[in-house]
C-alpha cells in the first residue's frame, strides 16, 4: 500500500497579482518501504511539498492520503493524531529540547500519542545502542555534536513506530562524513524495519544512494527516477571521494 | 521536573517574576492576617452583643463609658416583660491613667463576673484552669489569657489590682487578689478581662470615683450598666425599646445598631485585604504574563517541533499553563511563609498576644489565590503558543 499518495497537489502563497504557486499540481505516490529524496533547486517547492506530506501544512487544492486515509477531510486535531502515528519527522538544526536528555527527547512523542511507555523506552534503548550513544542517554543537547544530536532526533522520528519519515535536510548541519554515518543508519533502519523515507536535499551524492530521485522545478516533477539503474556508475565512483 | 527546567534556563527572569508574586501574596497575608484578627474580635462582640441587651444611663452614649446607676435600676429592668434575666455590670480599668494610645483591640478591663446571668449569653466564655470568683468571693480573680500572660501570672499568684500608673496620684489605693482561674483564650475581648465578685467590683468602683463624690454615695449600690437577656423567641430589639420606655431614666441600645457598628469596623479590614489581594494581582499577574510571553517567543521553534510531533492545540495550552501556575505557587508558598514569619516576629514583641492571627481559612486564601493568578496569567501567552502555525513555528529564527 501507499504510504503517502498526493493527488493533483496545489499551494499559492500571496494574493491577486502577487500570488505565487508553490506547488502546481503534484500526483505522487511513495510506496511503503521506499528511501527517496526530493532535489530541486531553492524555491523549487520541496519545503512546501514535505511540509503538505507532513500534514503540516494545508495545500490550497487537492489531497494527501496517509496510509490509506484522506487527510484533508480531516480537522486540525485529527491531523495532529495521525501525523503523530504514522509520521516522523528529522530537521536540518535536529529540533531537540535543550531542557531534556537524549532519552526524554526520544520519548518525546509518547507525551502527545499516548502507548506504551515501558516498550517504548525499551525501544528507545534499542535506537541509542544502534546509533553507539547507549552511554548518552542521560547527556542534554548542549553536550552532544551535532552528529550526535541528529542521531538522537532520528530515534525520536521512530519512537512511535511510523511507517513514514519525513526529513528536510537532515544532513545539511553536518560534515560529509557524518552524513553518510546519518545515512547508513536511515538506509539500515528502511531495510530492516520496512519504514519509508523521504529527505529533502541539495547533496545530489547523499540523493544518489537513495532508491528514488524526485526532482522539482517551480512547483512540477520535473524527473522522476532510480539512480540505480542509470547513476550506478557515478554513484560506486562518488563514493570513495565522499568517505575521504 | 521539565516545568521546573524550563523556568530555569531563565533565572533571572524567573526570580524576578516570582518576587513579584511573593510581595503580592506577601502583602495579602500581612494583611489578611490583620483582618483575620479583627474577624475573630468583632465576631466575638457580635455574638455577645448581638444576644444581650445593653442597658446604660441615659446620659451616656452607648454601651461604652457608661455613667453610673444604681441596683433599683436593675430590678426595673429585670420586671420588664420579656427579660428573662438581667445582672449588673460593674467595669473599671485595669490601669486607670495609662495614656491611651492608638490600637487594635480592647484595653485591659476589670469586670464584675455575674455567676445568674452568664448561662443567658450567647458568648461563652470557659475556664483553662481554676474556677469563676462566686458572688462571695473577695480580693478572688479569674483573669483572661491575655492578661494572664501580660503580667505572666498562673493560678495561686498574687496581683495588684487595678495595677498601679507610673505617675499614681497620692489618693491611688489597689488591692491585693490572689488568682483563682484562667480564661481559654477567646481572641476577642474576655482575653482582656480581669473578673472579680460583683462586691469587689464596686468596692473598686467607689474607690475610682472623684474625691468629692466618694463620701457622698454607697458604693455598694452603684452598677456602671445592666445586661439583660431576652425569653427565647423574643425580638431584643422591640425588648431594648420597651426598657427604655419603661425604665425611666436609662436608655437601652439595640443590639442591632451594635452589631451594625461592628460590621462596618469591620469592612475597612476586609477593604484592605480586598486591595492587598489587588495590588498582588496586578504586579504579580501582569509580571507573569510578561514574562511567558517572551517565554512562548523564545521557544517558538519548540512549540513547532511539539506540534510536528503530534503534540495538539489543548497538549501545548496546559504545558505553559502549567509553566505559569507553578510560578504562582512557588511565589505564593514563599510569599505566605515570609508574610506568616513576620507575624510571628510582630506578635511576638507584643505582650497582649500580638495583631496578627494566621487561620487556616487564610492560608487557604493565599495558596489558591497564587495559583489561580499564575494559572490565569498563563492563559493569553499559552493561547499564542497553542494558536502557533507548525510550520511557521518551525522555520522561525
Amino acid at each position: 500500500m501507499a504510504t503517502i499518495k498526493t493527488l493533483g497537489l496545489n499551494k499559492t502563497y500571496g494574493k491577486g497579482e502577487s500570488v505565487v504557486k508553490a506547488l502546481d499540481g503534484i500526483d505522487l505516490t511513495i510506496e511503503q518501504g521506499e528511501f527517496v529524496a526530493i532535489v530541486g533547486r531553492s524555491g523549487s517547492g520541496k519545503t512546501t511539498m514535505l511540509d503538505c506530506m507532513g500534514l503540516l501544512m494545508r495545500p490550497t487544492s487537492g489531497a494527501v492520503m496517509v496510509d490509506g486515509t484522506d487527510a484533508s477531510t480531516l480537522n486540525d486535531r485529527q491531523r495532529a493524531e495521525l501525523r503523530s502515528r504514522h509520521i516522523g519527522f528529522i530537521f536540518q538544526e535536529f529540533n531537540l529540547l535543550p531542557t531534556l536528555s537524549a532519552m526524554e527527547n526520544i520519548l518525546l512523542p509518547l507525551r502527545y500519542s499516548g502507548g506504551n511507555r515501558k516498550l517504548a523506552r525499551r525501544r528507545a534503548e534499542g535506537f541509542l545502542e544502534e546509533v553507539g550513544l547507549a552511554r548518552r542517554a542521560d547527556h542534554r543537547p548542549t553536550q552532544m555534536s551535532g552528529g550526535e544530536q541528529q542521531r538522537v532526533a532520528i530515534a525520536r522520528s521512530l519512537i512511535n513506530e511510523p511507517t513514514v519519515v519525513l526529513g528536510d535536510e537532515p544532513m545539511g548541519e553536518v560534515d560529509t562524513e557524518t552524513a553518510n554515518a546519518l545515512l547508513g543508519f536511515m538506509r539500515r533502519i528502511n531495510a530492516e524495519r520496512g519504514v519509508s523515507f523521504v529527505i529533502v536535499t541539495h547533496d545530489l551524492e547523499l540523493a544518489a544512494r537513495t532508491d528514488r530521485v524526485i526532482r522539482l522545478r517551480d512547483g512540477r516533477v520535473i524527473s522522476d527516477e532510480c539512480p540505480s539503474t542509470h547513476v550506478t556508475q557515478r554513484a560506486s565512483t562518488a563514493v570513495p571521494q565522499a568517505a575521504a | 521536573m521539565e516545568i521546573l527546567r524550563n523556568l530555569w534556563r531563565r533565572k533571572l527572569r524567573t526570580i524576578l517574576t516570582v518576587s513579584g508574586i511573593v510581595m503580592g501574596i506577601f502583602a495579602l497575608t500581612t494583611m489578611g492576617s490583620l483582618a483575620e484578627h479583627f474577624n475573630v474580635l468583632l465576631g466575638g462582640g457580635i455574638t455577645y452583643y448581638g444576644g444581650s441587651i445593653q442597658v446604660t444611663d441615659d446620659k451616656s452614649n452607648g454601651g461604652f463609658g457608661a455613667g453610673a446607676m444604681t441596683l433599683d435600676t436593675l430590678k426595673q429592668v429585670q420586671q420588664v416583660d420579656g427579660v428573662v434575666a438581667a445582672g449588673p455590670a460593674v467595669g473599671v480599668a485595669a490601669k486607670p491613667g495609662s495614656v491611651s494610645t492608638v490600637s487594635f483591640g480592647v484595653p485591659d478591663y476589670i469586670m464584675n463576673f455575674d455567676p445568674t446571668t452568664t448561662a443567658h449569653s450567647p458568648f461563652k466564655i470557659s475556664l483553662a484552669r481554676g474556677v469563676f470568683p462566686s458572688a462571695a468571693s473577695r480580693y478572688e480573680v479569674t483573669l483572661g489569657s491575655t492578661f494572664a500572660s501580660e503580667f505572666k501570672k498562673h493560678v495561686g499568684d498574687t496581683i495588684m489590682l487595678p495595677i498601679r500608673p507610673s505617675d499614681a496620684t497620692a489618693d491611688f489605693v489597689n488591692h491585693q487578689f490572689t488568682v483563682i482561674g484562667v480564661l481559654d483564650q477567646t481572641l476577642t475581648a474576655p482575653d482582656n478581662g480581669a473578673y472579680i465578685s460583683l462586691h469587689d467590683a464596686q468596692m473598686l468602683l467607689g474607690e475610682s470615683l472623684p474625691a468629692a463624690l466618694r463620701g457622698t454615695v454607697d458604693p455598694y449600690q452603684l452598677i456602671t450598666s445592666v445586661v439583660a437577656y431576652g425569653r427565647p423567641g423574643t425580638n431584643l430589639d422591640a425588648l431594648a425599646t420597651r426598657i427604655t420606655n419603661q425604665v425611666p431614666g436609662v436608655k437601652a441600645t439595640k443590639p442591632s445598631d451594635l452589631v451594625a457598628s461592628f460590621e462596618s469596623g469591620g469592612a475597612i479590614f476586609t477593604f484592605m485585604t480586598t486591595a492587598a489581594a489587588l495590588l498582588a494581582l496586578i504586579i504579580g499577574g501582569l509580571s507573569v504574563v510578561n514574562t511567558m510571553i517572551m517565554s512562548v517567543s523564545e521557544r517558538t521553534r519548540e512549540i513547532g517541533l511539539k506540534k510536528a510531533i503530534g503534540a495538539k492545540t489543548r497538549n501545548i495550552l496546559s504545558e505553559f499553563i502549567a509553566e505559569s501556575t507553578v510560578m504562582g505557587l512557588l511565589g505564593g508558598v514563599i510569599g505566605f511563609l515570609l508574610g506568616v514569619l513576620l507575624t510571628i516576629l510582630l506578635n511576638s514583641g507584643d505582650p497582649s498576644g500580638g495583631l496578627f492571627l494566621i487561620t487556616p481559612r487564610l492560608t487557604l486564601i493565599a495558596l489558591i489565590f497564587a495559583v489561580a493568578l499564575g494559572a490565569g496569567a498563563g492563559v493569553i501567552p499559552a493561547m499564542r503558543a497553542a494558536r502557533m502555525d507548525p510550520v511557521t513555528a518551525l522555520r522561525a529564527q
